[in-house]
């Protein structure tokens, strides 16, 4: 599988393929009825004239059925993005390999990739049968991205040198988005799931909301309970891209291929329930409209566990949200037959499942002398048996690991990747002994020159990942050999960020991403992420405030940082890869984080009747499984 | 005199809903990091990522960036003006999420009291007047499991028991295709046939300690003169019992209407979760573990004056009911 996260060219051949379609075919029995009853207009109408045409894995599908899904008590909105799709301008190839077109019908882009114009589909039209024209994107632009009460600070997807997106009309269907300064990766941004924003506002509904276009919004601000200015009236309204109101609307046109019915989703939702889209703008390769299931049903269940039960029972049709996790995996897979589905692999997309971020930033001079001495960090790498603790945390499935691109991927580099994972707890003791912390005390514990004994205080969220407590505590023996204290506390998880973004750690644990998407989610070779890439969060402010706050990054890491702004810049696919390259390998040389093993694929249900679901699809948020295996193909064999 | 009995606690409301304001506030506060700590590690549980400025931008928003007395003065100025303001969580008018769970939750609050009251007052009064007899021991056997098992493990059971042996679906209060429709004799049909578990699971522990104190009551008043009086006068056993010390020994029956909402709104959040029941407890608990300020602050303002209520009535019949208790 080839992993190219990147995709200048494909809007060129891919305007280049798209078949003229085969007239218009099929659609739902439902639709034909209301079509034939004249209050729906016939399926040539309501279809654009170049929809997409989408293969299906298996086979062209029959209409009908319902999904059925569950979501979790709270916090759980995405579950609906990540099934009903993230329909932005670009999606991603179901390989995860490249982006292809979605809303946009074809691409062209300038010379140094400052600028980019979209051909929309002509005929294309929001849910309500309202068309969806440039006007659409023009407003995002126009009215909502560049005006300051709407957005104070605009999107960072939206912002490259300090200057928001702008836009030009130039036809009905065709516009063009114009940034200040090259934006290499612009069309993969695009395809990430929250990058919806210019396509998710139907322009002839939601300004009714917008001061611009209705002089009384002040009247609707006032006649709405909670309501205290039309930002929030207009969210509220017509949605964010990431949040619970956003499905709560049954009146918000979309693009999507269902759309929610009744009350939606609120707080007090116990079954939200989805109707197919009857504009919904793509097809089969035999001119059937999508989707073919007619019905999507999401139960409200409070835990997982509840999900998990109703799983065993038969009552869910397809999920891995929740539900899909090592522990899980023996009692979903005794109960598939007796339930009536099958298991799905989501291949982790994750590089490690554990890497531990040693604070180089540690606010004790001390700690951060020891901890910023990379042979410290190999000593206490290699102190570490990682066999063990895949034979008794993970059940056997893994492989020493540190960081970085797996190794099917393109970018793999495998220093970073396996350096140091040998268990010689003897060597780890000489470099310890060699790097000056030869002093013991009674326990057998090293000394700090201060004469402190190096003991090391850790957390991690015991709710969420369990594991890395059964795998700290091997750890504390590990490192009880060489020398090393480890206390190890279960906190609960704002705790834990909070002590982050405080920068009161030694050093935490979490899960390492970018095994398959490496140049979207660098938070662990690059200081970017100002909540996850716990190594150095006051570097991550540093780099973000553009060296107003935190603190001065290292060399290595100040150069990897310049780097990534070339990266993100640079047009050239090749080119941009090199660069990454480059950021890998300064990465592995001054290996600051480590890791213990390959992330497990997990397993998900489908119902065995289910068709076109792909036997195995990468799991990750950046493809935001599994809308990218298009679930609008999904259908039920008889 | 009882009018202004009445009067004189309503006054008091007032300044004990603003003390229950500033407590609660402050509680819901007090956890480290605020509501975008949370979501921003909500979301990172599945991996997923807010970039900076979407975060500064909500934090603006929502004023978490403000002093904590600017935002409590807000959030009290909106509620004098019966504005609960907007659910951080759910970016909703918070009114139209709380009302929706506490209406359910008063009915099924009510069904309990009920269903307690029904069980308890008769086998509470058996066990005093057959004191150490076979019924006796039976129900007190009964009544001390009943005290000693959990709500939820006993929702568990039940749950094992209907899904194992009856095949039916007994989570929630609705069956699915009820749950989204409108108000109809099907779905309150439904409706019942979905309560009698929460109100057996719930009601339970509420009716094994009503029994035990009713009987314990009763025990006292038995052997008073004053029934052995009525008894010598010739009067039916049933009449004497009830119309002397039965009505003595109610008084804690009327107490338990003052704690029976609190008690299943925090107290069976549990047991609400096991049974997957959209009653306020769930809703209010996420809240909290969010800090999604105002909706859980409008529970526990709601919940607070509910229960404030709810003892003012019972106090009132107490008055009523006993002449002995006094009202000055």
């Amino acid at each position: 599988m080839k992993m190219l996260l990147r995709a200048t060219l494909a809007g060129l051949t891919a305007a280049a393929v798209s078949p003229l379609v085969a007239m218009a075919q099929g659609q739902a029995p439902a639709l034909a009825e209301m079509v034939a009853a004249g209050t729906l207009p016939p399926l040539e109408e309501r279809l654009p004239t170049n929809p997409e045409v989408v293969a299906p894995i298996d086979s062209i599908g029959t209409y009908g059925g319902t999904i059925r899904r569950f979501l979790s008590g709270s916090n759980d909105h995405n579950s609906f993005l990540r099934f009903v799709g993230p329909q932005g301008l670009t999606r991603w190839q179901a390989d995860f390999s490249e982006v292809i077109p979605n809303v946009a019908e074809s691409w062209t882009t300038n010379e140094d990739s400052s600028e980019f114009t979209f051909k929309l589909r002509e005929g294309m039209r929001w849910s309500d049968g309202e068309p969806f024209t440039a006007d659409d994107i023009m407003f995002f632009v126009d009215d909502l991205l560049n005006n300051e009460e709407f957005y104070p600070t605009a999107p960072a997807r939206f912002v490259v040198g300090g200057e928001t997106m702008q836009a030009e009309k130039i036809d009905d269907v065709t516009v063009k988005l114009i940034f200040a300064a090259p934006y290499g990766t612009f069309l993969t941004e695009l395809a990430t799931p929250l990058a919806q924003e210019p396509v998710l506002w139907a322009k002839h509904y939601c300004q009714q909301f917008h001061p611009a276009y209705n002089a009384d919004v002040q009247a609707l601000v006032d006649a709405s309970p909670a309501v205290e200015d039309w930002p929030s009236l207009f969210r509220l309204n017509c949605g964010e891209v990431e949040a619970p109101n956003r499905w709560s609307n049954a009146d918000r046109p979309t693009l999507d291929p269902w759309v929610v019915t009744g009350e939606g989703y609120t707080a007090g939702s116990t079954l939200v329930m989805m109707e197919r889209n009857p504009y919904f703008w793509k097809v089969d390769t035999e001119g059937n409209q999508l989707p073919y299931v007619d019905t999507l049903q999401w139960g409200v269940a409070q835990d997982a566990q509840a999900i998990l039960l109703e799983a065993i029972a038969g009552n869910v049709d397809m999920q891995a949200r929740r539900i899909a996790s090592l522990a899980n995996q023996p009692v979903l897979f005794e109960n598939a037959e007796k339930a009536g589905y099958k298991l799905f692999q989501r291949t982790a997309a994750d590089s490690n499942d554990m890497a531990i971020h040693f604070n180089h930033t540690h606010q004790d001079p001390e700690m951060r002398a020891l901890l910023t001495n990379k042979d410290v960090r190999i000593a206490l790498s290699i102190a570490i048996d990682r066999d063990e603790i895949i034979d008794i945390v993970y059940q056997g499935v893994g492989e020493p690991w540190q960081i970085g691109p797996l190794p099917q991927h393109s970018l793999y580099n495998e220093q970073l990747g396996r350096q140091h994972t040998e268990y010689d707890p003897d060597r780890a003791n000489e470099i310890l002994d060699a790097a000056g912390y030869d002093q013991r005390n009674g326990d057998g514990v090293r000394l700090f020159p201060s004469g402190e004994p190096i003991v090391f205080n850790v957390n991690y969220p015991g709710v969420e990942t369990p594991q890395h407590g059964d795998t700290l505590e091997i750890i504390k023996d590990h490192w009880a050999d060489i020398g090393i204290g480890l206390n190890a506390t279960s906190v609960e998880r704002s705790i834990y960020y909070a002590r982050g973004e405080a920068n009161e750690h030694d050093f935490m644990v979490w899960g390492a991403p970018g095994g398959l998407d490496p140049t979207l989610s660098p938070r662990d070779v690059l200081a970017v992420h100002p909540q996850a890439s716990w190594f150095a969060i006051p570097w991550t402010r540093w780099y973000l405030s553009g060296g107003t706050e935190g603190i001065e990054p290292s060399e290595s890491m100040k150069t990897r940082l310049a780097l990534y702004d070339q990266f993100k810049a640079e047009a050239d696919q090749e080119k941009a890869l090199g660069l990454f390259r480059q950021i890998h390998q300064m990465a592995a040389d001054e290996f600051e984080i480590i890791g213990i093993t390959f992330r497990p694929s997990t397993y998900g249900v489908v119902n065995a009747k289910l068709r076109n679901v792909p036997e195995a699809l990468p799991g990750s948020w950046m493809y935001p499984d599994p809308a990218p295996t298009l679930p609008w193909t999904y259908y039920y064999a008889e | 005199m009882i009018w202004r009995y009445i009067l004189k606690r309503i006054l008091w409301m007032i300044p004990f809903m603003f003390g229950v304001s500033v407590v609660s506030f402050l509680l819901i506060q007090a956890p480290p990091g605020d509501f975008l700590t949370t979501y921003i590690a909500k979301l990172g549980e599945s991996n997923e990522l807010l970039d900076q400025a979407t975060i500064d931008n909500l934090r603006a928003r929502f004023g978490l960036d403000q002093p904590l007395y600017v935002q409590y003065f807000k959030w009290v100025g909106n509620v004098l003006q019966g504005d609960f303001g907007m659910s951080f969580e759910w970016r909703q008018p918070v009114n139209e999420l709380v009302w929706e769970r506490m209406a359910l939750t008063l009915l099924v609050s009510m069904a309990t009291l009920l269903f307690t009251w029904a069980i308890a007052f008769p086998i509470g009064v058996y066990s005093a007047v057959h004191k150490y007899s076979i019924g006796d021991y039976i129900a007190t056997t009964i009544g001390f499991i009943g005290l000693a098992t959990p709500n939820f493990l006993l929702a568990l059971v039940l749950m094992y028991i209907g899904v194992v042996y009856f095949g039916s679906d007994v989570g929630g209060l609705f069956s699915p295709e009820y749950q989204n429709a409108p108000w109809s004799w099907g779905k309150v049909v439904d409706l019942m046939n979905h309560l009698w578990l929460p109100m057996v699971v719930l009601g339970t522990s509420a009716t094994a300690s009503l029994i035990r104190i009713m009987r314990a009551n009763l025990l006292d008043e038995l052997h008073k003169p004053y029934v052995d009086t009525a008894r010598a006068k010739g009067l039916s056993e049933f009449w004497l019992i009830m119309k002397y010390p039965v009505r003595v020994a109610l008084n804690p029956f009327i107490s338990t209407i003052g704690w029976v909402l609190p008690n299943l709104v925090s107290g069976a959040v549990i047991t609400a979760i096991v049974l997957s029941l959209p009653l306020a407890g769930p809703l209010m608990l996420q809240a909290l573990l969010s800090q999604d300020m105002y909706l859980a602050g409008a529970f526990v303002l709601l919940l607070s004056l509910l229960t404030v209520i709810g003892m003012l009535i019972s106090d009132i019949l107490l008055v009523l009911l006993d002449p002995r208790v006094r009202y000055d």
